[in-house]
């Protein structure tokens, strides 16, 4: 069974925007039990050991290396799923694998640097290569010499292309450099290997899988635990060395359903925890099940929406989403300066975007919200880069971007926000986007601020968004500025106090800087959307966090649907066919 | 969840795969669940029968299969494991048919619509006949929408124009078969990952640039049954196990060797001390080969030895042997019919006059592709295919073609594909077998007509899933090679002496150089290989992948071969870390 996330990944990844799998989030523990780890570090000990001889052998070239940067993973992952009251093979993987970041030239301009109207396969090679399980220093080394010296040669060649273009094409916008200096670092945190055991996990899914046997309107589903362990390393030849390692836990409930009109109904929610103490009992378990089952089953008879336009709230998850697709990737400090990016905010420092309520920024050193463990934490970036709370958004006001070691011309440095998945180069990213209202009001106060608007504008009805599924948005100068983000539950709100109806079937649509103007209050009750973003640098988790928002004007448009009649035969019961 | 997958688990995390693990773990076999399977394939089997939309056929066929194995594989560079990974696993294909024999849905691309009458799913492990149940409830429903969009289209395709003269799926020839459940072979987990790790350790001297090892080995069993009564248990199991290593040239030419183990069964694997002796050797002929002289460009006799008679064989004979019509297409916007090539054709000279093919899955049970019963439930059978030389009778499997209407036994697919007819145990005889001197003779004789001081022996030739030019049948501005490139090439000059040499990929091979052959010698003893259905997708199947198909064949001098120089210096930057 696919996640909608990772169902999504090929549209993400053409389009370069985000996906987020909604979350929910168990509460917060102490870590989990633990495991040794050798002290002496073997693998970092051979990459080090490679990356000082390689650049010894390499600085004698006649078009040296200015800079050389390995990032190793490890990461042992289990997957338990369970379907309608059996498993699945519980797989556990390791994975160790290690890749270059070698840069020619000059930090003025080097191999990296974008090659204008070159079009798609332009980008810069990026060699990664997979290492032993083992601590075997030859192997380890012999596998980050020839990732290495593949990086090398293309890096020379590109350079050559990259002064051609250079000299060929007109003057930059933006003049600034292609990388930044950044502080040396050196943190070898203490890590230690998560000792799991699936067996009781698999069984409590196993047993919260079979409940949906009671739900008829469900025709597929599942009940999954995804456990990862993962240790990151950064060694430059700068100096720096930083060792980061992040238990993740996710547990997953998926349910699929086909309406009678063809539409395909998915719904999924999750739960992320950072020790196996924090994922939800059985009875929680139980809980969360039965409510993705009463989910689907209302959602496939809900009444579908028409396109729409009119007021609206976010509630604080889907607000969260919007955030990021509509803001978050706008302040990204790559695309500031990337000619090929529509730069909705690069020229907009220190003038008012949005209503002078509204403050956003990112810091990815926040671990938790309410005591609520915020999946994008993280202390150091992928470039080794130290994580800076960044204000995007003061009162209203654009205050600056999320940067890597990218410089633009407004900002020369890295605030440690260069992240990537393991393989990818890193780009500036989000981590944890925290959205602040001023003079915030009660929920309840909202929904009838909310109503007081549908009349005031005379229209029939508000919409409530109170969950999503994710969303993505366009970014590029070739292509209309705009996002989209897909709700799983949204409430029609009649003016009348008639009960909300919940409805189906739209997507939220718009352009982000009209957007940002309608935004006209917020209440006082603040929730967090933890997830995966999918972008040019590949997944990384990120967390937002936001209150509930009332918009003047939001638009739906009709959902992308299928057309698939349900299946045409009941559900085998048990006990024997139908 | 099986206890032996939860131990696994932890250890894994523990202790960073199988291999780290210092007891060998014990074996795992498929789980106790041939009862609840066999309920829950043929209690949704029966309720497909009645699946039917409005205005359209119900089926008038339909088939589960489910494979219900271990699988174990694992990967090492220079004696260090990169990957591991040992898991059950049970999957589902169900196949559904609408029409009737004489016109359905299958073998027929539909562009128009997204769906096919076949469906794969992962089914889980655990012996829950509902579970088990669900999954192919919702499959038989998806295959059977797919069928029936398929079956429209095709009528589509074929209105106006006369209906076809061939059938669509052969009926059943005899009886249906019924062979009672099987206990499924143990695996044990460990054997792949001690294996890639011993095999790869040779190649760790500092002078290899690559050094990889890759293994497989999988046990277990599978079930067919059909709504024409079928029911057939039967066991899987095999083995494999490849090695790579490139080392490069003091001028910076990289040179490549590969081999491929193929085994009915981890236990008929070859024992990995074996296997680390043949690694060693192929190391010390690539060290050897970087100070061999490189081949000009070379046209001329060629010795097919070994291996590389093998790969000559059933890479040129394959497709004129397998009867599976291609799919038919639909019309292209402008309607005009679309043209259905067939590629083997009886009456077609394959080889000189006095040679003989025969493909008997059942003469010898211990040969790597031998079986009893073919994936559509048909036995199998005999097939005398080339006498005298000349292409008298095709493989067929129940996909039926003009003058060859039923099955004879040799339907295989892998994962959704449809059950083309392949090669199973093949067998090249000569009208006349002579000796290696002879042999010899034969080819300097043809060299010295040709004005060459020497002539070529090839004895390995890269394994099809081993190659890494992907040109060989696809395509190039110029010629396309027809062959995987050539491991082990010796010239052979007239004084006996042999000299080993480097640097030659093949060019413009067709099935003709069968035609060309002057001389052969003895059939050999049988090899196995892995293989897939005749077409661009054979030549990246990958390492690993495939069905077994064993062949034996002679050494052979053909007239003349054309061979090209290739692969420039790309020297290193920075020389290799030292162990």
């Amino acid at each position: 069974m696919t996640t909608p996330a990772a169902r999504r990944l090929p549209l993400i990844a053409l389009l370069g925007a985000l996906l987020v799998a909604p979350a929910r989030t168990g509460a917060a523990a102490g870590p989990g039990p633990a495991g040794p780890i050798d002290p002496a570090d073997p693998l970092l000990s051979a990459a080090e050991a490679e990356l000082d001889r390689l650049w010894t052998s390499l600085r004698a070239r006649p078009e040296a290396p200015y800079f050389i940067s390995y990032g190793l993973l490890d990461r042992v992952q289990v997957d338990i799923v369970a379907t309608h009251g059996a498993l699945a093979p519980v797989s556990t993987t390791r994975v160790r694998m290690g890749d270059v970041d070698l840069r020619v030239g000059s930090p003025a301009l080097d191999n990296t640097h974008k090659l204008r109207d070159a079009g798609w396969g332009s980008e810069p090679e990026r060699f990664w290569v997979d290492l032993p399980l083992t601590d075997e220093p030859f192997a380890v080394r012999h596998a980050l010499w020839r990732a290495t010296d593949d990086t090398y040669r293309a890096a020379v060649r590109r350079l050559l292309k990259v002064r051609g273009n250079d000299a060929v094409k007109v003057e930059r916008e933006d003049q600034s450099d292609d990388y930044s200096s950044a502080p040396v670092e050196v943190d070898l945190g203490h890590v230690e290997r998560l000792v799991f055991d699936p067996a009781p996990h698999a069984a409590a899914l196993k047993a919260a899988s079979a409940r949906f046997l009671a739900h008829p309107a469900v025709h597929d589903s599942n009940v999954s635990l995804s456990v990862q362990d993962e240790i990151v390393w950064t060694l430059n030849t700068e100096g720096t060395r930083v060792r980061r390692q992040r238990w993740h836990l996710r547990l997953s409930v998926y349910a699929r359903t086909t309406a009678e009109d063809g539409q395909e109904i998915t719904v999924y929610d999750s739960v992320e925890a950072r020790a196996p103490e924090e994922l939800p009992d059985a009875a929680e378990l139980a809980a969360l099940v039965d409510a993705v089952a009463e989910k689907v089953t209302a959602l496939r008879k809900a009444p579908v929406v028409d396109p729409y336009s009119g007021p609206a709230i976010l509630r604080g998850r889907a607000a969260g989403v919007f955030f990021h697709e509509v803001l978050g990737h706008r302040a990204e400090g790559h695309r500031q300066k990337d000619e090929d990016e529509g730069q909705t905010l690069t020229d907009m420092v220190g003038k008012r975007v949005f209503p002078s309520f509204i403050s956003v920024y990112d810091d990815p050193t926040l671990t938790d919200w309410g005591g609520v463990p915020l999946t994008g934490s993280y202390r150091f970036d992928d470039e080794g880069v130290r994580a800076e709370r960044v204000d995007i958004v003061k009162d209203g006001v654009v205050k600056g971007f999320l940067m890597s070691r990218a410089p633009i011309a407004s900002q020369g440095r890295s605030n440690g926000h260069g992240r990537r998945q393991p393989g990818e180069a890193p780009i500036a990213r989000q981590g944890n986007l925290v959205i602040e209202v001023k003079d915030a009001v009660p929920y309840a106060a909202l929904r009838e601020q909310l109503i007081a608007e549908v009349k005031r504008q005379g229209k029939p009805f508000g919409l409530i968004f109170d969950d999503i599924t994710g969303g993505f948005t366009l970014t590029g100068r070739g292509i209309p500025n705009s996002y989209a983000v897909q709700p799983v539950t949204v409430w029609r709100v009649w003016p009348d106090g008639r009960p909300d109806e919940l409805v189906r079937g739209v997507d939220l649509i718009g352009t982000p800087l009209v957007t940002f103007e309608r935004i006209i209050g917020g209440s006082d009750e603040v929730d967090v959307f933890n997830g995966v973003c999918g972008a040019e640098s590949g997944w990384v988790p990120v967390s937002a966090v936001s209150p509930d928002l009332l918009v003047k004007e939001v638009e739906v448009q009709r959902r992308e649907k299928n057309n698939e009649r349900p299946p045409l035969l009941p559900a085998p019961a048990a006990g024997g066919a139908r | 969840m099986s206890r032996a997958a939860a131990l696994f688990g932890l250890l894994a995390l523990l202790g960073g795969g199988a291999a780290a693990a210092a007891e060998p773990a014990a074996p795992v076999a498929a789980a106790a669940g041939e009862a609840e399977i066999a309920a829950a394939a043929q209690a949704e089997l029966e309720r497909a029968r009645a699946l039917q939309l409005p205005g359209q056929p119900p089926p008038y066929f339909a088939a589960v299969r489910v494979s219900d194995l271990w699988s174990s594989t694992a990967a090492a560079s220079f004696g260090a494991l990169s990957f591991s990974a040992t898991s059950p696993m049970r999957q589902a294909r169900v196949d559904v048919r609408v029409g009737d024999y004489s016109l359905d849905n299958s073998n027929f691309a539909a562009t128009s619509v997204d769906r096919e009458g076949v469906a794969i799913v992962q089914m889980p492990t655990d012996a829950d006949a509902l579970a088990l149940r669900r999954e192919l409830w919702l499959s038989f429903d998806r295959a059977y929408k797919g069928a029936v969009e398929e079956f429209s289209a095709r009528k589509s395709a074929l209105e106006g124009r006369p209906p076809p003269t061939v059938g669509s799926f052969a009926p059943l020839a005899g009886p249906p078969v019924v062979r009672g459940a099987v206990p499924g072979r143990a695996l044990r987990p460990d054997a792949a990952a001690a294996r890639v790790t011993a095999m790869s350790a040779p190649l760790r001297g500092g002078e290899f640039e690559e050094g990889k090892a890759l293994s497989r080995d999988y046990a277990g069993r599978r079930l067919l049954l059909t709504t024409e009564g079928t029911s057939t248990w039967e066991e899987v199991h095999g083995s494999v196990a490849v090695i790579e290593a490139t080392v490069r040239t003091a001028d910076g030419v990289r040179l490549r060797d590969a081999r491929a183990w193929v085994a009915r069964s981890q236990e008929e694997q070859l024992p990995t001390a074996a296997l680390v002796a043949e690694v060693e050797e192929m190391a010390a002929g690539l060290l050897a080969l970087r100070s061999a002289p490189v081949e000009p460009d070379y046209l001329g006799p060629v010795i097919f030895e070994d291996e590389a008679a093998v790969e000559l064989f059933r890479q040129l004979l394959q497709p004129e042997l397998g009867g599976t019509p291609p799919e038919e297409r639909e019309p292209d916007p402008y309607g005009s019919p679309p043209e259905v090539t067939l590629s083997a054709r009886v009456g077609r000279r394959l080889l000189p006059s006095g040679w003989s093919v025969v493909d008997d899955p059942l003469a010898d049970p211990s040969a790597g592709g031998a079986y009893a019963v073919d994936h559509e439930g048909v036995p199998a059978q005999r097939v005398e295919l080339v006498e005298d030389g000349v292409l008298k009778d095709v493989l067929m499997s129940r996909i039926p073609r003009k003058g060859a209407p039923a099955s004879n036994g040799h339907a295989r697919a892998l994962g959704n594909d449809r059950m083309e007819a392949l090669p199973s145990v093949v067998t090249v005889k000569p009208g006349r077998a002579r000796s290696e001197r002879a042999l010899r003779r034969v080819a300097l004789r043809l060299g010295r007509e040709a004005g060459l001081p020497y002539v070529l022996i090839i004895r390995r030739v890269e394994p099809l899933g081993l190659t890494e030019d992907f040109e060989v049948a696809l395509s190039g501005d110029g010629p396309l090679s027809g062959l995987t490139r050539p491991l082990e090439v010796h010239r052979l000059y007239p004084d006996g002496r042999e000299e080993r040499v480097r640097g030659l990929s093949f060019t413009g091979v067709d099935r003709r150089v069968l035609r060309d052959i002057a001389a052969a010698g003895p059939t050999g003893p049988a090899r196995t290989v892995l293989d897939g259905p005749s077409g661009p997708a054979r030549y990246s199947m990958g390492a690993i992948d495939g069905l077994r198909v064993s062949w034996a064949v002679p050494a052979v001098v053909v007239t003349e071969v054309e061979l090209r120089a290739g692969g420039g210096p790309e020297p290193r930057s920075a020389p290799p870390p030292r162990p």
